[in-house]
């Protein structure tokens, strides 16, 4: 697909000469504030957010980054020394001391400065409020997946992306495989009915575990939870809202739509026997008990390690969702299953009108960011709000199938859940811990 | 493959003339009285629990001249039903866990129904056919390979003898399924894409433990909730729903497998060590890859059902086909638990025995290894299952209800071991 050019290149190569003109879309779309360079706020310093800023820059050689935010003060400090020793980056590394924030209202604080474009990448418990805020300051944001971890911040962000979109400002997701050519390409092809219509499909994300956080001295209880998000339900979602949205959102994107109908069932049935965890759990469980480690169980997190889900999509296709975590046999991928082919999702299908993707393909975790600056520019931003929280609402909507037992229909998901796992800003500040049961499998429908 | 060949009704029911001068039978009243012949059906029932009752009753209403002659149980109490409802003599019922061995010994009966907790049916099923008796079989047939492999070589010896063997995977003999699979065989929703099939219900019965019990004595009396006794709940239900779809398959067989399972819901002591839901993928030839979930907790949504997909339509397996080919099943319904006797009886009658073993015990395999990668979380070939894995749960042929044995260890992934598995390395996913 040669037609397809890279767009991180072009870019580059153009950025002096355009720099001028980018400017002053960017600045017709966002602030006006007369400056060559596209300024940048990171939230959220942590592996992936420090990812996501590099592969920003790399994205577009106007990028800068100027502001840092976190929950806590260590990781902004240790990100901006990291950044001023990136021999590639430092030069367009420019954080003042009162541009770093933190704390659990970092995000407001960020939202109030000068940047254009804020990455988020805290943990999905948040993201919520974070893109109101954003949204409401007049920023475009680049967001991790996932973008909740409960039905009511799903609900926020289609809000906040309605909002986006009347104030003409982007939204992307850090699902980067809608950005990779091949996938973009396959994806056409497959709406354009190469493969026939979609009767079936599976996707998977079945891996080995995840690392488990003890805590620091200076750490309250709360922020230890928040350090150690993954294995709480409330802050990561569990491993199928976390990880597994990635192959969630491409059946979704396959049949251009999330599922009417979820069954699903799982467990927790390793976890609570992983011994290293345990061990640092009765640690973190005698810092905060006084040396006591009665009750360790609730240190220990609540997230499951598999979740087996049918997706029936309004066609009728019914689709295998299989995720989690433990020792055994890994996966990871989709596979989507048409009247006159099957396709991979990724760069190939079979049938009469067998295809294969022969371009150049891209780093979709570059290509994501150089496709929003390149959307803002052109004054069209792209705006994918509805469709992560979409598929961000899918994860979770067959994590709620399964800890219920019950059939989740979308419709219920929209219209009728009040799920709600996540406190209050207020709740937040306060600075209480939050632990829920570990789900059941029996657990009531909310 | 076994040649088959036409019998005799005299072959196929040699030992009731025999005995038809010396026994007593009383009564015989009843709603099939029938002159005594050479083709009488004489029945034992070995395992007389709610099935084998169930079994015993449908047998005798499926065809005339049969009759329930003999009965055999782990204990007295489990038999009182049977016994008083077909009046079996004191002597012709035999309790114990080697009771079947003293009723397959009986000459005057040409015929079983097996119905004791699956993990012992290999080696009935093997005694009856050594025995030359005809069977009647509930499902499933075994709990691990090396019970499966104990029945795929009765089934081959019941073949050279010319006995019949039916299961209870009642579906095959219902009217509705077998129209929609001679349909699904002839094209009628083009080539097989995918399929689903579901076993997700409530709980079932429990039996606690009462004072006094051994080990073996309450695991038998519990024995759903046993790996070595029911196979799990996957392979004690959800069989019936896998066989539909390898079925649809035209029995062709799972590749490999892949599954998740667990317990989370019922945990206590007195649901034994099996899981209370698994997700099973089964990967058939051509990369045809199908969903099978199966569910025992109390309060949630239920579903036991199947569907197939094909290229040009799909089906719900008994009745309906949607698509090019559209059609609805309009002709007669009979009770698939009667028919499924029916069928046998017939079969024997005509000098033509089913022989449903080796077909049963595939789809039974098809559950084990779902289980069995369940609890490892491994994926491996049904090749190398058959072949290599070592698990072997057959009860001891020594083994006295006042044995001791403790609970297996519920499956934990990563401590649980599968028997004769190397680790392959792990296939990592990117982020």
């Amino acid at each position: 697909m040669s037609s397809h050019v890279n767009k991180v290149s072009g870019t580059n190569a153009g950025a002096v000469a355009g720099a001028a003109a980018t400017a002053a879309v960017l600045g017709q779309i966002a602030h006006a504030r007369g400056s060559d360079r596209i300024k940048v706020g990171m939230l959220g310093c942590g592996g992936r957010g420090n990812g996501a800023m590099r592969n920003c820059m790399e994205a577009d050689s106007a990028v800068e980054i100027i502001a840092l935010a976190d929950l806590f003060e260590t990781q902004v400090r240790a990100t901006r020394d990291r950044l001023e020793k990136n021999e590639q980056f430092k030069d367009r590394v420019n954080v003042a001391d009162d541009h770093m924030f933190w704390g659990f209202d970092c995000h407001e604080k960020l939202a109030n400065c000068e940047a254009d474009l804020l990455l988020m990448a805290t943990t999905p418990a948040f993201r919520g409020r974070q893109l109101m805020a954003a949204v409401k300051a007049g920023k475009h944001v680049f967001t991790e997946k996932p973008i909740a971890t409960d039905v009511a911040g799903c609900k926020e962000v289609m809000e906040a992306s309605r909002l986006a979109k009347q104030k003409g400002l982007g939204i992307v997701a850090g699902t980067q495989r809608r950005h990779e050519f091949s996938r973009v390409a396959l994806m056409k092809r497959i709406h354009e009915g190469a493969i026939g219509e979609l009767v079936g499909g599976q996707c998977y994300w079945y891996g080995g575990g995840i690392w488990f956080r003890g805590r620091e001295p200076w750490m309250s209880e709360l922020q230890w939870q928040c350090r150690n998000w993954y294995h709480f339900t409330w802050l990561s979602g569990d491993q199928i809202c976390e990880q597994h949205i990635h192959n969630i959102d491409v059946m979704n994107w396959c049949f251009d739509g999330p599922p009417a109908k979820i069954t699903a069932v799982g467990g927790r049935q390793w976890r609570s026997h992983n011994e290293s965890q345990i061990n640092t759990a009765k640690e973190v469980c005698k810092a905060y008990n006084n040396g006591s480690e009665e009750g360790w169980e609730k240190y220990n997190g609540d997230i499951w390690d598999h979740i087996y889900a049918e997706f029936e999509y309004p066609n009728g296709a019914r689709c295998l969702s299989f995720s989690g975590h433990s020792p055994g046999t890994g996966r990871n991928g989709e596979k989507v299953v048409g009247t006159k082919g099957v396709s991979d999702c990724s760069r190939s299908h079979t049938g009469p009108n067998a295809w294969r993707f022969e371009g150049k393909n891209v780093n979709g975790q570059v290509q994501e960011h150089a496709d929003l600056i390149a959307s803002i520019r052109s004054g069209k931003p792209l705006n994918e709000g509805q469709r992560v929280a979409e598929s961000t609402l899918t994860a979770i909507g067959a994590r709620i199938a399964a800890c219920t037992g019950q059939v989740i229909t979308w419709d219920w998901l929209m219209n009728e859940s009040k799920q709600s796992l996540v406190p209050t800003q207020a709740e937040l500040m306060a600075g209480k811990p939050l632990y829920h049961p570990i789900a059941t499998g029996h657990d009531e429908k909310v | 493959m076994v040649k088959r060949r036409n019998w005799t009704r005299r072959e196929l029911l040699r030992g009731s003339a025999a005995a038809a001068g010396t026994l007593v039978i009383s009564g015989a009243a009843g709603p099939l009285a029938f002159a005594r012949g050479s083709d009488e059906i004489r029945v034992g029932v070995v395992g007389c629990g709610g099935r084998g009752s169930g079994a015993a009753h449908n047998c005798v209403e499926s065809s005339p001249g049969v009759k329930i002659v003999a009965l055999a149980d782990a204990f007295a109490d489990r038999m009182k039903k049977l016994k008083t409802d077909f009046e079996v003599p004191d002597d012709r019922c035999f309790v114990g866990i080697d009771a079947y061995k003293k009723l397959m010994a009986l000459d005057d009966i040409n015929m079983v129904i097996l119905a004791t907790p699956p993990g012992f049916r290999p080696k009935q099923l093997a005694e009856a056919i050594r025995q030359g008796k005809n069977v009647f079989m509930e499902k499933p047939v075994a709990v691990c390979p090396a019970g499966i492999k104990v029945v795929i070589e009765a089934a081959e010896l019941a073949g050279q003898k010319g006995l019949a063997i039916v299961a209870g995977t009642q579906r095959r003999h219902q009217h509705e399924y077998v129209e929609t699979m001679k349909r699904i065989h002839d094209g009628a929703i083009g080539d097989i894409v995918s399929a689903q099939c579901y076993w997700n219900m409530g709980g079932l019965w429990v039996s606690k433990r009462q004072a006094g019990q051994s080990d073996i004595e309450w695991q038998i009396r519990n024995w759903l909730y046993f790996t070595w006794l029911s196979g799990d709940h996957i392979c004690e239900q959800h069989v019936h729903n896998i066989d539909v779809v390898n079925w649809a398959f035209q029995d062709a067989q799972p590749e490999s497998i892949h599954g998740i399972g667990g317990r989370q819901w019922r945990t206590g002591p007195e649901y034994g060590n099996i899981f209370d839901h698994f997700g099973i993928e089964f990967f058939y030839p051509g990369d045809v890859r199908t969903i099978s979930m199966c569910r025992q907790i109390e309060g949630t949504a239920g579903n036991v059902s199947e569907r197939v997909v094909g290229t040009k339509g799909f089906t719900d397996c008994h009745g309906t086909i949607m698509g090019e080919n559209s059609w609805r099943y309009r002709g007669p319904r009979t009770n698939p638990y009667v028919q499924e006797h029916t069928d046998l009886i017939k079969s024997i009658r005509d000098g033509k025995p089913l022989n449903e073993g080796k077909r049963i015990a595939e789809s039974t395999l098809c559950a084990i290894m779902g289980r069995e990668s369940a609890y490892s979380r491994q994926q491996f070939t049904r090749s190398w299952f058959l072949n290599r894995c070592t698990l072997d749960l057959l009860p001891a042929d020594d083994m006295k209800l006042s044995d001791s044995r403790p609970v297996a260890a519920v499956a934990i992934p990563g401590q649980y071991q599968l028997p004769g598995f190397v680790r392959e390395t792990r296939r990592r996913g990117r982020g």
